[in-house]
């Protein structure tokens, strides 16, 4: 899979917060295989990406939201265009 | 919003440029530039990585503290550790953070072999969340009439201060203790929370004004009041509480920025001591308009719009002063302008140029003043504010003078002058002593004789503008011990240098036409008090001065004419109609070896055969009497209390 199949405003908040290069923030990339993708990291990546885009998680889905893709999906279906 | 989002790309390319050159000076820069106008928390992500790749260049380059952190906590604070250590770079530290468990806290804080203390802190915060303190606080407020609440309160206290104490005992690291939020939303409801004293919001409050009170018996610690941060962003913006639910955040992102920089502020003040002037420029700053065009009756100050805003200012310095900043005033001004505006507009000024400790009001470059005010206040340049309109001066002074903070004032916006000083850490203190209240008195003195006798042309004038006052009371109530610790103390200016007694005084007060006199000196900076003696009695029709000393803190004054002068004087009204001088040489008081000739007496080889090392000296009364030089004030004249007296007599 590609990064570049992640829209870019995510792609950059994602690659900011993961400390990663930008290019491998991919859909399947999650707290599966980055290592540093941690519960606490999440917990920054999930505020970071409320903050940019106005949206608010409920709890027990945050805990659910392990990839980049799943992340995408769940905004989209907020409604929110990446 | 497209500009805005093409200057936040262009800032973080610039960011990353600098990075690659090491350039900290830069990267500092552009990050605050990013992060004052976007509060991205990807932005301060980037920022934090950004500067963890520089921490050697902050260090070596910009002086940055290295500061070992730890965090004990019951709470998450791991997303907001980013924001926290950006802010601290802003501020010259260097945060290497480690944070403790949520529930481990007080094995951390004494075992002696807790993760705590192999990390071998610098620094170490303590962040708790109410319910781990005093967690039975919020049922026992909740029908507002509170048993057992002081009791709750005073246990969650003693329970800190074994804690804090237990830790000081065994580590030097500075320490912060974080205090409550004071809850609100209770069931009492606002009402009743702002009513009953022992609601919930009200015990809060008394709970963290005790372990503020608890900071301050203990070495380097500080107490950060978190509710004062909260109510200054409002509490709304504040909580998240969904967050704190699931996740034990204590705030809401939309916090971090805020409550980063107020803990940063607030251990500062462990680490760098506050600043002790305040510079302020007059036009467009201290009062609105320009003196100079618009004249004293033109310039803004005063109750009404928009000399309301400068007026406010005006009294935020004077209560600066109160604690001992000493305030200067640096503004290219007329001296004299100066002096008939603050006359003219007093009803309208909340300070007086008394109340400044110096003023540099001359055509000079301000980096010249600010260095002079420095010298003559023997203080360092990294203790100086300047706050100043003018964006021209500013950039000159952080250019010539980087140690001095400067603040410039809003032209367009003056009523936002305070809000930008009180955000500033410059005078942050937990402590005020009264030697820092008295301080600018002390100062000013100095500072304005220093200035005057760089200002004023010549001698005569320079002494004149002190205005000196000289009150001459008898030795016997200088008081008397003052008296004979002068004669013993006195070295430089001491003509004959006897070491008298009490008695030994009494007895020249006490003889038939004989002398004990005192001078106390006061000049319109401060009160130098009894600092000259004179002793002489009469054999004959001569009078015989045996003693005349000064203090040598006020010697090139005139102050050993205006004595002289009153001796004379006084010889004369007993009948003397010769003074006699007597000087004796000792190894160190060569400065007053030709005071006598320099005030017209004519050496005696006749007296001098009579005892052997003395000098003599003497003037003939009946063709002149030394007179008292005129920029001299005279006051307490026993000549004038005599004369009363027998004219009442008579």
């Amino acid at each position: 899979m590609s990064s570049q199949q992640v829209p870019l405003s995510l792609r950059d908040i994602l690659a900011d917060i993961l400390e990663v290069p930008s290019d491998e923030i991919t859909p399947d990339l999650g707290t599966e295989t980055l290592e540093s993708w941690d519960s606490f990291r999440h917990l920054q990546v999930v505020l970071a990406i409320e903050g940019e885009y106005g949206v608010q998680f409920d709890p027990q889905r945050i805990a659910e939201l392990t990839t980049v893709s799943k992340i995408q999906t769940e905004l989209e279906a907020k409604g929110v265009t990446l | 919003m497209q500009n805005n989002s093409e200057d936040r790309q262009e800032l973080r390319s610039s960011i990353k440029e600098a990075l690659a050159k090491q350039n900290p000076v830069a990267v500092v820069e552009q990050s605050r530039s990013l992060l004052a106008s976007s509060n991205k928390a990807a932005d301060v992500m980037f920022c934090a990585t950004t500067f963890s790749g520089m921490a050697d260049a902050f260090r070596d380059v910009l002086g940055a503290r290295p500061l070992r952190t730890y965090i004990v906590r019951t709470v998450t604070v791991e997303p907001i550790l980013p924001y926290l250590t950006v802010e601290a770079v802003f501020s010259n530290y260097l945060l290497d953070i480690q944070v403790g468990g949520y529930g481990s806290y007080v094995d951390e804080v004494l075992n002696p072999a807790s993760a705590l203390a192999k990390f071998k802190p610098d620094l170490v915060l303590f962040i708790f969340d109410l319910e781990d303190i005093a967690g039975r606080l919020s049922t026992m407020c909740a029908d507002g009439i509170g048993a057992g609440v002081d009791e709750e309160i005073e246990n969650s206290v003693s329970r800190i201060a074994h804690l804090l104490k237990s830790f000081r005992a065994g580590s030097t690291a500075r320490i912060l203790l974080q205090g409550f939020v004071v809850p609100d939303m209770t069931s009492l409801g606002d009402v009743a929370d702002a009513n009953l004293p022992q609601s919930l919001p009200n015990s809060v409050r008394q709970l963290n004004q005790k372990l503020a009170a608890l900071c301050g018996t203990i070495t380097d610690c500080v107490f950060f009041d978190v509710d004062c941060i909260a109510a200054r962003i409002g509490k709304m913006n504040w909580q998240d509480t969904r967050l704190f639910l699931a996740s034990r955040l204590p705030m809401s992102m939309g916090a971090f920025h805020a409550y980063s920089r107020g803990l940063v502020r607030s251990f500062s003040s462990l680490f760098k001591a506050p600043r002790k002037v305040l510079c302020t420029d007059l036009d467009n700053t201290l009062w609105g308009g320009i003196l100079g065009e618009d004249g004293p009756e033109g310039i803004a100050t005063g109750s009404a719009y928009p000399g309301n805003c400068y007026l406010q200012y005006q009294k935020y310095l004077k209560q600066l002063s109160s604690r001992g900043i000493l305030l200067a005033a640096v503004s290219k001004n007329n001296d004299a302008d100066v002096r008939e505006a603050f006359q003219l507009r007093s009803a309208d000024l909340a300070l007086t140029l008394d109340d400044f400790t110096a003023t540099k009001i001359n055509w000079n470059e301000k980096a010249a003043s600010i260095r002079e005010l420095a010298q003559e206040l023997s203080l360092g340049l990294d203790s100086f504010v300047l706050v100043d309109d003018n964006p021209v001066e500013c950039e000159a002074i952080r250019q010539q003078l980087p140690e001095v903070a400067v603040i410039a004032a809003p032209l367009q916006e003056p009523w936002k002058l305070i809000e930008l000083l009180s955000t500033q850490p410059f005078f942050d203190a937990t402590v005020v002593t009264q030697d820092d209240v008295n301080r600018a008195s002390e100062y000013k003195a100095q500072a304005q004789r220093a200035e005057l006798a760089n200002n004023v042309g010549s001698r005569d004038e320079f002494l004149d503008s002190l205005g000196i006052v000289c009150t001459f009371v008898s030795a016997l109530q200088a008081p008397l011990s003052r008296s004979v610790q002068l004669l013993s103390k006195t070295n430089q200016f001491n003509l004959t240098s006897r070491r008298y007694s009490s008695a030994e005084i009494e007895e020249f007060a006490s003889a038939e036409g004989g002398q004990a006199i005192a001078v106390r000196v006061r000049d319109r900076f401060g009160d130098a008090g009894v600092v000259g003696l004179a002793l002489a009695r009469n054999r004959g029709d001569s009078c015989y001065i045996d003693s005349l000393l000064l203090s040598c803190r006020v010697i090139g004054r005139g102050i050993e004419t205006a004595l002289l002068a009153h001796l004379a004087e006084h010889a004369v009204s007993t009948g003397a109609k010769r003074l006699v001088g007597e000087f004796i040489a000792t190894k160190k008081n060569a400065p007053c070896a030709d005071f006598y000739l320099d005030h017209g007496f004519v050496r005696s080889m006749q007296l001098e055969q009579a005892a052997a090392g003395s000098i003599f000296y003497e003037l003939d009364l009946t063709v002149s009497v030394p007179g008292s030089p005129k920029w001299i004030t005279l006051e307490g004249n026993e000549l004038n209390e005599l004369s009363a007296s027998a004219a009442v007599s008579a």
